[in-house]
């Protein structure tokens, strides 16, 4: 009894130290306020200069990067979680390896600014501020789900946020229509349109450039570059590479997309360019994905695990990140491992929900076909079932 | 065979035939996403079977400019859902070319494939039955089988035939559908629906992968309503086989109104499909209905 007593007296009296020790420890970690880095110089076309070739981060910003991306990380390795254990169903294509991109492409433009990409949009999803509780509970399908539950992993939305979209290339004319507004409007807001390696030979991609460079939209076409179009390899689908260049009259620069200042500055650059007025301007980001197009490909069967291995030890972005803020001592070791201890509560929390939340009543089967108009019948499989449509 | 396997023997009888025949698609070279041209290219080459980037309208315009030359042109889109990008090409062009150029030109020898129909966590784009809008395009055929046997015998028709053809494979049963298929090659008519049960109270149309819940349905109706049941595959949708399913003066003998089971009016669900898509409940229920009319 006594021992007992002991221990739990002496658990007690440790839970109290803890606190301050670790306050001692964030105190004693000498942080700088800020560093300034040398990022990589982006390949230019029809651009006299290019963004800058250093960056400098805080102490503020660079937590925030990391702890984005790490949530991202953590965000997509859950999915897959879940969809092993068949709480997420269909389809769900993972961005893991390319946080830098979601991440550098939110700093470097503000919150009222709109972004639209096609279905590898968990990250930008997270990074437009959806919470990560309604992200996965979209992706299981339930009420709590940003889109009612109805969308999936490919069609998910939030403000100035324009999905999430199925169809390949389908998203280019839409972002230049969501620029054209913005032009309009005279807001000075832009529109940062996403696609992929594979979308960047559909001819709607043309097409949307060109309307963007004759009516001098403020549109930033962002190509990611993740090498491989499900498992076909950019080489063996484009006449040419030169992704950046493939807006023959539209200024482009190549980013190293691994890298999220280099993303930032590029961003900045960019965003920059098109408030200024001067027209459309495309963006190349190099980066990679660790998993498979989707969950159903393996993702080896036109890769070796060596050249993902090589790029995950060489080019990771949390990890590239990490580094820096160790080595000009913006933060240190265990810091960024209490914000990695919380950033797993907020996604296994996340998870939890998404898991027991219910799924949208059958009655919203019918909602939000129509909008305005006077609740009619939607007709079901025969003619006896019917639901009712609400806008 | 399965119906992936079908599909793969077809494609083989045809590029041995035909030397002008090629395949070419998204992914088509390794195998394709649902396996179906796996081995041809290691057998006949690769400028017979080829990938194309990601590009539906120029796929479908590409063959179109193959088939005008006289060669024959097997185009494959990934899936039905993504076949829209092309619809200009098949409805303004493939289907029209013979008939505005006084039969000068034609591209007859093009056929397009596309995985087609629901299969249970497909969600919006790659459950579609997009056969219906070209349903009503003069100069094009459409046909959807419901099995392996009846996948190759179409499927050659549809090589064979002078008229730019789009055939629907039911993607749910790539695998699940396994029988008999002979080797050789053989034809099986166009424009011919197929009675598969023969009735004398109702009757049931189907295409595809529904014909076998509504033989399904059938068989429920004669056990518990003692109800006999006449069940029709349409197999060729456009033009389709009106002779089978309504012989003339019919409309006037009908003792129930033509009941219509299908999907909802809404665009195919994600988390919703299990209630959206025309189950053999909603059909039996149609069914009690039109009997009790």
């Amino acid at each position: 009894m006594r021992k007992m007593l002991a221990a739990f007296v002496s658990r007690v009296l440790t839970g109290v130290t803890q606190k301050p020790a670790r306050r001692v420890l964030v105190a004693s970690c000498n942080y700088s306020k800020d560093a300034t880095f040398e990022i990589r110089n982006c390949d230019l076309y029809r651009l006299e200069g290019g963004p800058p070739v250093t960056a400098v981060l805080t102490r503020e910003d660079g937590l925030k990067y990391h702890r984005m991306m790490l949530a991202v990380r953590r965000l997509e390795l859950k999915a897959d979680q879940l969809y092993k254990q068949k709480f997420i169903r269909g389809f769900c294509h993972l961005c893991d390896g390319q946080e830098a991109c979601c991440v550098g492409l939110e700093a470097g433009i503000n919150p009222s600014d709109h972004v639209i990409t096609s279905y590898r949009a968990h990250g930008i999803c997270y990074t437009r501020g959806l919470t990560a509780r309604s992200i996965l509970a979209e992706l299981t399908g339930r009420r709590g789900g940003c889109a009612k539950g109805k969308g999936g992993s490919m069609h998910m939305y939030a403000k100035n946020f324009y999905g999430g979209n199925g169809i390949v290339g389908a998203q280019g004319p839409l972002g230049a229509g969501v620029a054209l507004a913005c032009k309009y409007k005279g807001n000075s807001e832009i529109c940062l349109t996403l696609y992929g390696d594979g979308a960047a030979n559909q001819g709607q991609i043309a097409e949307a450039f060109n309307m963007a460079a004759l009516w001098k939209l403020p549109c930033v076409f962002i190509c990611e570059n993740n090498r491989y179009a499900m498992g076909t390899a950019v080489e063996r689908a484009a006449a040419s590479t030169d992704y950046y260049k493939r807006g023959n009259f539209i200024p482009g620069l190549r980013v190293d997309g691994m890298d999220v200042l280099c993303v930032r500055e590029a961003t900045k650059f960019a965003a920059d360019y098109c408030r200024s007025g001067k027209g459309p301007i495309l963006m190349e980001l190099q980066t990679y994905r660790y998993h498979g197009h989707s969950m159903s490909d393996p993702g080896i069967s036109y890769r070796t695990r060596e050249e993902i291995q090589d790029v995950r030890s060489k080019s990771d972005p949390i990890k590239l990140l990490k580094d820096k803020m160790i080595n000009s001592k913006l933060a240190c070791v265990e810091e960024l491992k209490e914000i990695e201890v919380e950033v797993r509560k907020e996604i296994d929390d996340a998870a939890q929900f998404a898991t027991t939340d219910p799924e949208p009543p059958l009655e919203e089967l019918g909602h939000h076909i129509y909008s305005d108009n006077p609740s009619f019948e939607v007709r079901g499989a025969n003619p006896w079932i019917k639901f009712k449509s609400l806008s | 065979m399965n119906l992936f396997q079908s599909i793969t023997s077809a494609l083989d009888n045809s590029l041995a035939k035909d030397p002008t025949a090629v395949i070419f698609g998204e992914d088509v070279a390794f195998g394709g996403v649902f396996r179906c041209t796996v081995g041809l290219r290691d057998k006949y080459g690769k400028d017979r079977v080829f990938n194309t980037p990601l590009c539906e309208q120029g796929i479908v315009g590409f063959g179109i400019g193959i088939a005008v030359t006289g060669a024959t042109a097997i185009a494959e889109i990934q899936f039905a859902d993504y076949i829209f990008p092309a619809f200009d090409q098949i409805v303004n062009e493939a289907a029209k070319y013979r008939y505005r150029s006084g039969d000068l030109f034609n591209c007859g020898s093009l056929t397009i494939r596309a995985p087609w129909g629901c299969v249970g966590h497909g969600a919006l784009y790659h459950s579609q039955s997009p056969e219906a809008f070209f349903a009503h395009c003069p100069g094009i055929k459409v046909v959807v089988p419901r099995s392996p046997f009846q996948a190759k015998g179409l499927l050659l028709s549809c090589i064979e035939d002078k008229n730019p053809c789009i055939f629907f494979e039911p993607k749910i049963l790539y695998r699940a559908a396994v029988e008999q298929v002979p080797v050789e090659p053989y034809n099986i008519p166009l424009s011919q629906a197929e009675v598969i049960q023969e009735g004398s109270d109702i009757t049931l149309v189907a295409w595809g992968t529904q014909v076998h819940v509504v033989r399904e349905v059938a068989s429920m109706a004669k056990e518990k309503l003692g109800v006999s049941c006449e069940v029709i595959d349409l197999r060729t949708i456009l033009p389709w086989d009106v002779d089978t399913v309504c012989k003339e003066e019919c409309f006037l003998n009908l003792e129930a109104p033509i009941s219509r089971v299908c999907g909802y009016d809404t665009p195919f669900p994600h988390i919703f499909e299990p209630f959206y898509i025309p189950d053999k409940w909603k059909c039996y229920d149609a069914l009690r209905k039109m009997i009790n009319y």
